[in-house]
């Protein structure tokens, strides 16, 4: 490290990425070589550093297929789904002194199309856990702030690009009830301003038996049958399209914030 | 002792190696000047150094028609540099498979000054605003992957790319940083008013007397000196029932602000029409006529024109004249601003 100060005092600006990046290499070969790789006491087997949060996307009782299934909601209304993603932000988890604990400040867009996207591998805590707390949304600062990277980078078709911000949540297919063209229905709810802030937090309990599995992973159910059916009633016959931030957007977020529990 | 040398050996490796990094090619950094008794730019240009490579990159985007998706509009097409980066002579723009906007492209000058973007203001970054035009069926028609694939296609860009940025990656976030460095030097400061505030020229009397008018009618909301105040306003202007364009509204969702819309810079006025967000004055003339006589007064209507502007035919020759004095040559003819290889747009650009 001591090199590293020297050469930025030199010169007295920002080392590029590449330096730090060959710095940190050089250091941490630095680093070991006394050690003649010897592990370090506190080592603990990494499989215990980590737990992983899978999320399964369901209608109702069935695991979520894209295209081809028919699932039907509470209304009778069929629908086949071809897209469906959401942003999981800022989860913390809480043991039983219910004092929440941040696991990670990312976003996470879940993609139904995307496996790999929906298993998130997380710090363990240490505790049995109890219950687990997430955001669907996007922080508003992150909506303001230009164009970002990663899973938040606007190739992913999740932002608005006419009215600046995130989409948080998309569910898009076909259906029978829908009177939009080519009976589309698609609702992309987001929203960040108020009083349209559709960010919604969640909590999940977790049920004994998984408190029982956590040094392994937990399992979160998304039935998106309950994106029509929660607090509001949202029938595809009257809203097929939520385009914009607003009351429908609002209602769509009420209700799905409902669709979460973790599966026994 | 042995574990010393093996230090010391690799100490040795790592200086060489960092001597070797060094030497590599570091961005040239690019002033970005502030025009005396100006505000303070809102962009945060902190997160987005502007450098020369950045902004040859940003140019060089900025021109490319292969960026839309039949590779026949580039942002330059609607954005013309002898129009002060608006469209030249046209009411709505044009977009691919003979589509036509809603809007009049607004001329692009001084945006490091504004955080909102749009006639609307519905994009609130800069940073953000290229992806509008670039994926809207009615503009460039592309998508974001098919546009960074015709760009990470083209080893041309990927070597600008590693030039401005340190690696040959292509992002929607380089892409548009790019952009913008290259937006963000389009200041126009140099008009013969900027002389004669900083006291390098003087106003014929109908400039003067202009100014005097303008300052007592006019600058409420185009405000020195960016000749706008940023704000959205209803100006009267009854909705078009082909576009049912209400404006502000649309982003707010609040019905306050119907058939608002943001007041836009006088700067370069004599060569930015038509006017309008849907350009449907196409002369100044026209322009003052609304004000003074064709406007449709409602409650929402601006508190400042709720009894319309009274407007002397005098007034309005001497209001005229300073309005003139805003054009920037200096701006219009930058050669910087041209695409690479031209020392002013050429014409083949404006090509609708």
């Amino acid at each position: 490290m001591m090199q590293r100060h020297r050469i930025n005092n030199k010169r007295g600006r920002a080392l590029p990425a590449r330096l730090q990046l060959a710095c940190s290499i050089a250091c941490l070969v630095i680093v070991t070589i006394p050690a003649g790789g010897t592990q370090p006491k506190d080592s603990i087997p990494a499989s215990q550093h980590t737990f992983t949060i899978r999320f399964r996307n369901k209608a109702g009782s069935r695991e979520l297929k894209l295209f081809g299934e028919t699932y039907t909601n509470s209304f009778g209304e069929p629908m086949t789904i071809t897209r469906f993603k959401y942003y999981v932000s800022h989860i913390r988890v809480a043991g039983t002194d219910h004092r929440e604990r941040p696991l990670s400040n990312r976003s996470y867009l879940i993609d139904e199309a995307d496996p790999s996207s929906k298993i998130l591998v997380l710090p363990y805590p240490g505790i049995a856990i109890q219950s687990i707390t997430f955001d669907i949304g996007v922080d508003s600062i992150l909506n303001v702030s230009g164009v970002q990277t990663g899973d938040l980078d606007p190739l992913k078709g999740m932002f608005w690009t006419w009215n600046s911000g995130y989409i948080f949540a998309k569910l898009e297919g076909q259906s029978d009830s829908s009177h939009a063209p080519a009976h589309y229905f698609n609702w992309d709810v987001g929203g960040f301003k108020s009083p349209a802030n559709a960010s919604r937090k969640i909590t999940v309990a977790v049920p004994p038996r998984g408190q029982m599995t956590t040094a392994s992973g937990i399992v979160i159910d998304a039935d998106l049958l309950k994106w029509c059916d929660g607090p509001h009633t949202i029938k595809i016959s009257q809203h097929p399209l939520c385009h914009q931030p607003g009351e429908l957007a609002m209602q769509i977020a009420d209700n799905y914030s409902t669709m979460f529990s973790v599966a026994p | 002792m042995r574990s010393l040398f093996t230090i010391g050996f690799f100490l040795l490796v790592l200086f060489i190696g960092l001597s070797w990094i060094d030497a590599g090619k570091r961005p040239t950094p690019l002033k970005f000047t502030v025009p005396p008794n100006w505000p303070q730019p809102r962009y945060d240009f902190k997160h987005n150094p502007l450098t020369r490579e950045g902004f040859l990159l940003g140019r060089k985007l900025f021109f490319d028609e292969r960026l839309s998706k039949d590779a026949t509009i580039s942002c330059a097409s609607c954005h013309q540099q002898f129009g002060a980066f608006s469209t030249y002579e046209h009411n709505l723009s044009h977009g691919v498979d003979n589509s036509l906007t809603t809007r009049n492209a607004p001329a692009l000058q001084n945006l490091a000054w504004q955080s909102a973007f749009m006639w609307d203001g519905g994009i609130n970054h800069l940073d953000l605003q290229p992806f509008a035009p670039l994926t809207a069926p009615n503009e460039m028609g592309e998508t974001l992957a098919g546009a960074l694939r015709k760009l990470q296609q083209d080893t041309s860009y990927t070597a600008m790319f590693a030039a401005a940025f340190g690696d040959s990656a292509i992002t929607t976030q380089r892409m548009n940083k790019a952009l913008s460095q290259y937006m963000l030097m389009l200041v126009s400061c140099n008009s013969k008013y900027d002389k004669v505030m900083r006291g390098e020229a003087s106003f014929i009397m109908p400039e003067q007397l202009g100014y005097a008018i303008f300052k007592q009618k006019c600058s409420a909301c185009h405000s020195e000196p960016l000749f706008t105040d940023l704000s959205y306003r209803n100006t009267g202007l009854p909705v078009d029932n082909t576009l049912n364009d209400y404006g502000r509204m649309k982003i707010t969702g609040d019905k306050k602000d119907s058939l608002k819309f943001k007041v836009p810079s006088l700067r370069n006025v004599a060569i930015t029409y038509p006017y309008g967000h849907d350009g449907r004055f196409f002369t100044l003339l026209n322009v003052f006529e609304h004000y003074r006589k064709n406007m449709v007064v409602s409650p929402l209507t601006d508190s400042l024109l709720q009894h319309k502007m009274p407007l002397s035919n005098y007034e309005i020759g001497q209001l005229t004249a300073f309005l003139y004095t805003l054009t920037d040559t200096t701006f219009l003819k930058n050669p910087l601003f041209a695409p690479e290889g031209y020392t002013v747009t050429p014409v083949f650009i404006h090509r609708h």
